[in-house]
């Protein structure tokens, strides 16, 4: 690594999220905003999925996880008073103790298996809300959710949750910093962990890792981050129904995953903004969605295997034919 | 060091390893021998904790270890290879000994996340170390390779050194020869005579008849799950119990 480069990551990083932190300068449109808005909390979502596939499992239940971390904070912001500051990370951490407590007998089970009890897992926790009426108001759904207290710091700060762009800055925030916990496991010896049980697992049992309580705790962190963003999406939807986290809902989490490419970090972020923003372009395809996702999906399978990261690799091969072309001509 | 006392594994009806006895002591290099099926790859499956027995001890360093799960037992500095080229495929050499590199030293998960110095330091450490065993067995300038693409002979080897990577006490090798050419027979011979001289004792399951009488200070034979002998190299080549089971009885061969 020469010097050069190592000035110009940190540069370019700061300059994205210069950018990103200006972005409402310009947008005038409060829909757009809110379409951001949703495609940060699709980014957490996606980034933290990835962390439970970097140990080879695929949950179906991420949507049913990130459900759990929205009834929890909405209702105890509505029930018990709590201001949001405290109810929201306390519904990631419940998120990651349901996690925990059906980790250890799920992880026994490997792939399409453990796929499968997570299907079960997201159609339970649905199932809960739906039927305990008392609590979630089932599928009339959970209506006036607060939006997060103002944040006053006398003489300084006063911010409001009154309008889309605190909205945004707020989740930009999120994001970050959910990306930059998530980053450092990927990157750490812990993230080497999950690649070496996700690559053979007999390998890393044989080495002295513990598989089952890696695999346990991949899925926490992975439930807490959902648990986090549902919290978020309660108290900015201020609406809860079952409907909003169901089976499709997880699936789609999966497609941004694999469309983006797991086997890079940026991969899921790239996904998850990729096919939230683009449908915007294509609106009156809105109610095709699942034939759009379908045919992106097929795409990318057979032309992009590794996803959107795979992108540089796949078509260096052709520019370099092309140059060739060019070359002979001239 | 290690002590294995009447251990038995019961596959339904059938017995795979039957009230064994067996010994290994610190500093030498043991051998486990037997005709194919003999029971020799679930004898270790059993020491290393991959299958629980259904009857018997396993005793390495005092302590009672059988039952127990593989990643304490490896915990412990009781550490094998396996019988296939095992490995994690995606991955470089170097990429596959830093992942496997996880029990010296150890990192909490908060320190990984927040990168505090002294886990930069044991990163530094870990990468030094992974380093040293990888030219200790000759695979350093195969460091940038992907594993899946490596010859035959480095995958095996490769086996070795991820094991090596935990610091074991004892290594236990499963047929660490296998598919190798001659000259690279040789080569491996010499590293596990080093891995010995290095502290490591070694018990190891092997085909290569010249090789293991060669190698061990020690042998045990199985046969059917049951030890049939036991020795030093030259009592066993002319034990007849050991001629019987690797190649008949002299009945059978005069009735074919």
């Amino acid at each position: 690594m020469s010097k050069g480069s190592q000035l110009v990551k940190p540069a370019g990083y700061t300059a994205l999220v210069v950018f990103l932190v200006l972005v409402p300068l310009f947008i005038k449109g409060g829909y757009f905003l809110h379409i951001l808005i949703m495609a940060g909390i699709a980014v957490i979502l996606t980034s933290s999925l990835r962390t439970i596939a970097t140990t080879g499992q695929i949950s179906l239940a991420h949507s049913g996880f990130m459900a759990i971390g929205a009834y929890t904070s909405a209702l105890l912001v509505r029930k018990l008073g709590l201001s949001f500051w405290a109810s929201f990370p306390i519904g990631g951490i419940v998120a990651a103790l349901v996690a925990l407590l059906v980790g250890y007998p799920f992880v026994r089970v490997k792939r399409v298996y453990f796929a499968m009890l997570t299907l079960f897992m997201g159609a339970i926790i649905r199932l809960i809300i739906m039927e305990w009426r008392g609590l979630t108001r089932g599928t009339s759904g959970l209506l006036n959710i607060p939006p997060p207290d103002s944040i006053i710091i006398p003489g300084l700060v006063n911010i409001a949750f009154d309008s889309k762009v605190s909205y945004y800055y707020l989740i930009l925030a999120l994001a970050l910093i959910s990306l930059l916990f998530l980053y450092r496991i990927d990157s750490s010896r812990v993230g080497r962990i999950f690649l070496a049980i996700e690559q053979g697992d007999y390998v890393a049992e044989s080495v002295g890792i513990s598989v089952t309580n890696f695999k346990v705790l991949a899925l926490c962190v992975g439930c807490f981050f959902a648990g986090i963003a549902g919290s978020f999406y309660a108290h900015y939807i201020k609406v809860l129904t079952p409907d909003s986290f169901g089976v499709l809902q997880a699936i789609y989490i999966i497609v941004y995953m694999v469309v983006g490419g797991r086997k890079k970090f940026y991969g899921a972020i790239l996904g998850a903004l990729t096919l939230t923003l683009l449908p915007e372009f294509f609106r009156v395809l809105k109610e095709y969605q699942p034939f759009v996702f379908v045919g992106i999906l097929l795409v990318t399978i057979f032309l992009l295997p590794d996803g959107l990261v795979g992108l540089p690799d796949a078509v260096k091969p052709c520019i370099q034919r092309l140059r060739k072309v060019k070359i002979s001509n001239a | 060091m290690l002590e294995i006392r009447g251990l038995t594994k019961q596959f339904g009806g059938l017995f795979a390893v039957n009230n064994l006895d067996m010994i290994v002591n610190q500093g030498e290099i043991a051998g486990l021998i037997g005709p194919n099926g003999a029971g020799k790859t679930t004898i270790f499956n059993l020491i290393t904790g991959f299958i629980p027995p259904t009857k018997g001890q396993i005793i390495f360093k005092h302590s009672d270890i059988s039952g127990k799960s593989t990643h304490s037992i490896a915990e412990k500095g009781l550490v094998r290879t396996f019988q296939q080229n095992v490995f994690l495929p995606d991955l470089t050499v170097q990429q596959n000994m830093l992942a496997s590199c996880y029990l010296h030293p150890k990192t909490g998960f908060w320190e990984a996340i927040l990168n505090t110095s002294s886990y930069r330091k044991k990163e530094q450490y870990v990468c030094d170390r992974t380093m040293d065993i990888l030219k200790f067995l000759g695979l350093d300038s195969v460091n940038d390779e992907l594993v899946q693409n490596l010859p035959h002979g480095y995958q095996r080897l490769l086996g070795i050194a991820i094991a090596l990577s935990t610091n074991p006490k004892l290594l236990l090798l499963d047929e660490p020869l296998a598919g190798m050419n001659a000259a690279e027979v040789s080569e491996s011979l010499t590293f596990i005579n080093r891995i010995r001289s290095a502290g490591t004792t070694v018990l190891l399951v092997e085909h290569n008849m010249r090789a293991v009488m060669g190698l061990c200070d020690r042998i045990v034979v199985i046969n059917f799950g049951r030890k049939i002998a036991e020795g030093l190299p030259e009592e066993i080549k002319r034990n007849k119990n050991v001629i019987e089971a690797y190649l008949g009885t002299s009945e059978n061969a005069a009735g074919t």
